[in-house]
């Protein structure tokens, strides 16, 4: 391990002599609106980049996930996955066009996560730029239909279709340099939506509330008693109802998550919160739905696993302080898969969720030059024990 | 009108989009190309742009030999940021520094050719906020291509941007519809076959641009379709539909100050043609007027439309370009005037 750590440093001035390719792949990439289920458009831009960069095999997958594969030296090791989500929280009538200045690129869904799709379209052309080849095959993978009610579908099909063994996995995200991802919490994302009557006759002349009895919801969700172990805890996320303010709300939704590092704990908190929505939709005689968005189960890599650790090396002889915290994304379903992996962020931001989203760039050669560092950890046998 | 033109000199910018191939012709023909970005104050689009073309269109396939940047004087940050993308940046003001100064889009261009080296020079407006760099390939490829195209034009659609982060899907070209197709229609129909003849994106060689007056203002499109047309003809031009370009929105009383100086360059063209005797010599003042205080007050911009001759003429300009050979033995050198 040592002899590749050492160079690492190194990595990042030669990373920075291309840094016009990597800031025009964001930037031409994350121009394109990419709302969830409407990526398609964002998936044909990062396979012709990636194409343009001659990687040896492009394709899209059956589900369009557009992948692009790095013929490795080596036959009988199994590849490395870098995936990174195409899909943002952005509507795409929104203003995609980015600003750069000296030390910041400003757009909107930037930092979750165009900086992502862009390094990771970049990486082959850093490969050239850093004279490396890997035993390992690298598939390069954007991922469609990853956020929210889309539940991980790309990579669940990609990896549902990907027959042969993965030796092991890097999932990049915009932000934030420094985050370490091993392991994730299982959780269960769920919608209640109070609809109220507005009929007009004589038993309904005291309607009730929707933002009040989602109210009630949520003051009976808080008398629930979480357990410190298993470690679990319920998300309030999003409320929304109402028409105007002199008027009662006949209409109104609440979004929550259920966060456990145990599943049956996830299961139990559910049942929980069933029972709180069926007595209160009784109580009231209104009709309210308990409705699972998207859930995934709990999955660990432990900390002394030699990717994690070596991970952490790379990233302290980097000069980066590691910090280890759950993650609901991609790396749960290579960690369900049995597949090693870890999800890094490539840079520091501000705004992160806002239209004046921006990431520090110089932060983020340093941030690719810790991926290199782990895709050479992987290509050395971290994972194959 | 025949509109043979039009069929025949109209592209698509994913008609050039084999970028191997233009850089071959490029290298066939003994050729260098020049980017020249004019600025004022454009320190939000200007590293796009850099960035972008230097990626493309410099690093990952040699078309283009040198970015310039040629800015009137700003007070924000494009010279820094412009230099440290790594352009060529220069001051309108430090070049051909004995001459008169004057402040203009046109004025930096005109410089521009003093010290660009490029056979072919590409123009690009710096306020581009969708900047790709079909923006210049589409622009030299008809010029590499074709034998006898010496001069590219862009047009496009043009969504404008109506609030913050909000974009409006048409809309621009106001000034075009309501001023220069109507002039053009009136004296020379066949211009009417460019689409956006005001558009801030052409190309050509620089035998064309050396050889022609540059208006140091609005003006520099207009005459230089005219004087184009009026020496070499309207097939030495060719228009490329680049698709989108967003720009900044200008209000009414900013495009009437244009509008201005862009009749003023058609008539006094127009003069010089014999096609109009003007009486008295125009006035230099565009006057609108503002509400103030429930008092409309007269708004009075001086507007004078200086014009630099062919920058052929220039002695430091022969002086420095005289070791340079004046044709390349692949392509037509332009000894023949217009032929219609």
């Amino acid at each position: 391990m040592e002899s590749y750590l050492d160079k690492i440093p190194s990595y990042v001035d030669a990373i920075k002599s291309i840094k016009e390719t990597i800031l025009t792949n964001i930037i031409l990439i994350g121009q394109i609106p990419a709302p969830t289920f409407n990526e398609a458009k964002r998936a044909e831009i990062f396979q012709e980049r990636i194409s343009q960069a001659q990687v040896d095999e492009c394709t899209m997958d059956d589900f369009r996930n557009p992948i692009g594969v790095i013929h490795g030296t080596n036959d009988s090791k199994p590849p490395i996955f870098i995936v990174a989500h195409l899909d943002t929280f952005i509507d795409k009538d929104s203003d995609h066009n980015f600003t750069i200045k000296t030390d910041y690129l400003t757009g909107p869904g930037i930092m979750d996560n165009s900086a992502g799709v862009g390094v990771l379209a970049s990486l082959p052309e850093i490969f050239k730029k850093l004279n490396l080849t890997f035993e390992s095959d690298i598939v390069i993978a954007g991922l469609i239909h990853s956020l929210g009610k889309a539940n991980l579908q790309g990579i669940r099909q990609l990896l549902s279709a990907w027959k042969t063994p993965v030796r092991g996995a890097i999932c990049l995200e915009g932000g934030e340099l420094g985050r370490l991802n091993y392991y994730s919490y299982g959780t269960k994302r769920c919608e209640v939506e109070c609809k109220i009557s507005s009929d007009t006759g004589w038993e309904h002349r005291f309607q009730p509330n929707a933002i009040l009895i989602l109210n009630d919801v949520i003051n009976r969700i808080l008398t629930l008693r979480l357990p410190q172990r298993p470690r679990a805890r319920v998300i309030i996320g999003k409320i929304a109802g109402g028409f105007k303010h002199g008027i009662i709300a006949l209409e109104g939704t609440l979004g929550f998550e259920i966060q456990s590092d145990s599943d049956q704990m996830v299961k139990s908190i559910f049942k929980d919160i069933t029972d709180i929505v069926d007595g209160l939709s009784h109580e009231y005689q209104v009709e309210m739905k308990l409705k699972t968005i998207s859930s995934i189960n709990a999955s660990t890599l432990n900390f002394n696993h030699p990717l994690v650790k070596s991970t952490v090396a790379i990233m302290k002889q980097l000069g980066l302080k590691p910090m280890a915290e759950p993650s609901g994304s991609e790396l749960s379903i290579f960690l369900n898969h049995k597949i090693p992996a870890v999800t890094l962020g490539i840079t520091r931001g501000h705004n992160y969720h806002l239209a004046n989203a921006s990431i520090e760039i110089e932060p983020m050669y340093t941030g690719i030059a810790q991926i290199i560092g782990v895709i050479k950890a992987i290509d050395s046998g971290v994972c194959d024990e | 009108m025949n509109n043979t033109w039009l069929e025949k000199n109209t592209f698509h910018y994913s008609d050039f989009s084999d970028l191997k191939l233009l850089v071959e012709q490029k290298e066939k023909k003994n050729l260098t190309i020049s980017l020249c970005l004019p600025t004022l104050n454009e320190e939000k689009t200007i590293a796009k742009e850099i960035i972008i073309m230097k990626s493309e269109l410099m690093t990952r396939c040699p078309l283009l030999d040198e970015i310039v940047v040629v800015d009137s004087g700003s007070t924000d940050q494009t010279r820094e940021i412009a230099g440290e993308y790594g352009a060529d940046v220069y001051k309108a003001s430090d070049i051909l520094p004995d001459l008169e100064n004057f402040r203009g889009k046109g004025e930096n261009l005109w410089k521009a050719l003093y010290i660009t080296k490029g056979d072919i020079i590409v123009y690009l407006d710096a306020d581009i906020k969708n900047i790709h760099h079909r923006f210049a390939y589409a622009l030299i490829g008809p010029l590499l291509l074709s034998d006898d195209i010496k001069y590219s034009k862009a047009f496009y659609d043009r969504p404008i941007a109506i609030e913050k982060n909000k974009m409006r899907a048409t809309g621009g070209g106001r000034v075009t519809e309501l001023v220069i197709r109507p002039l053009f229609s009136l004296y020379f129909p066949e211009l009417t076959q460019i689409l956006q003849p005001l558009s801030g994106e052409y190309a050509g060689y620089r035998e064309i641009f050396e050889t022609i007056p540059f208006p140091i203002g609005y003006g520099i499109e207009t005459s230089m379709i005219l004087d184009i047309y009026e020496k070499w003809g309207l097939d030495v031009i060719a228009q490329v539909d680049l698709e989108k370009r967003v720009h900044r929105n200008q209000d009414t009383k900013a495009l009437g100050r244009m509008a201005f100086v862009i009749l003023k360059t058609f008539l006094n063209r127009i003069e010089k043609l014999g096609l109009i005797q003007k009486k008295k010599e125009m006035f230099n003042e565009m006057i609108q007027f503002k509400l103030e205080k429930n008092r409309y007050m007269p708004d009075i911009r001086q507007l004078e439309e200086h014009e630099r001759p062919p920058i052929i003429g220039v002695p430091e300009y022969c002086k420095k370009f005289s070791s340079k050979p004046q044709t390349h033995p692949e392509h037509t050198p332009f000894t023949s005037e217009k032929t219609e």
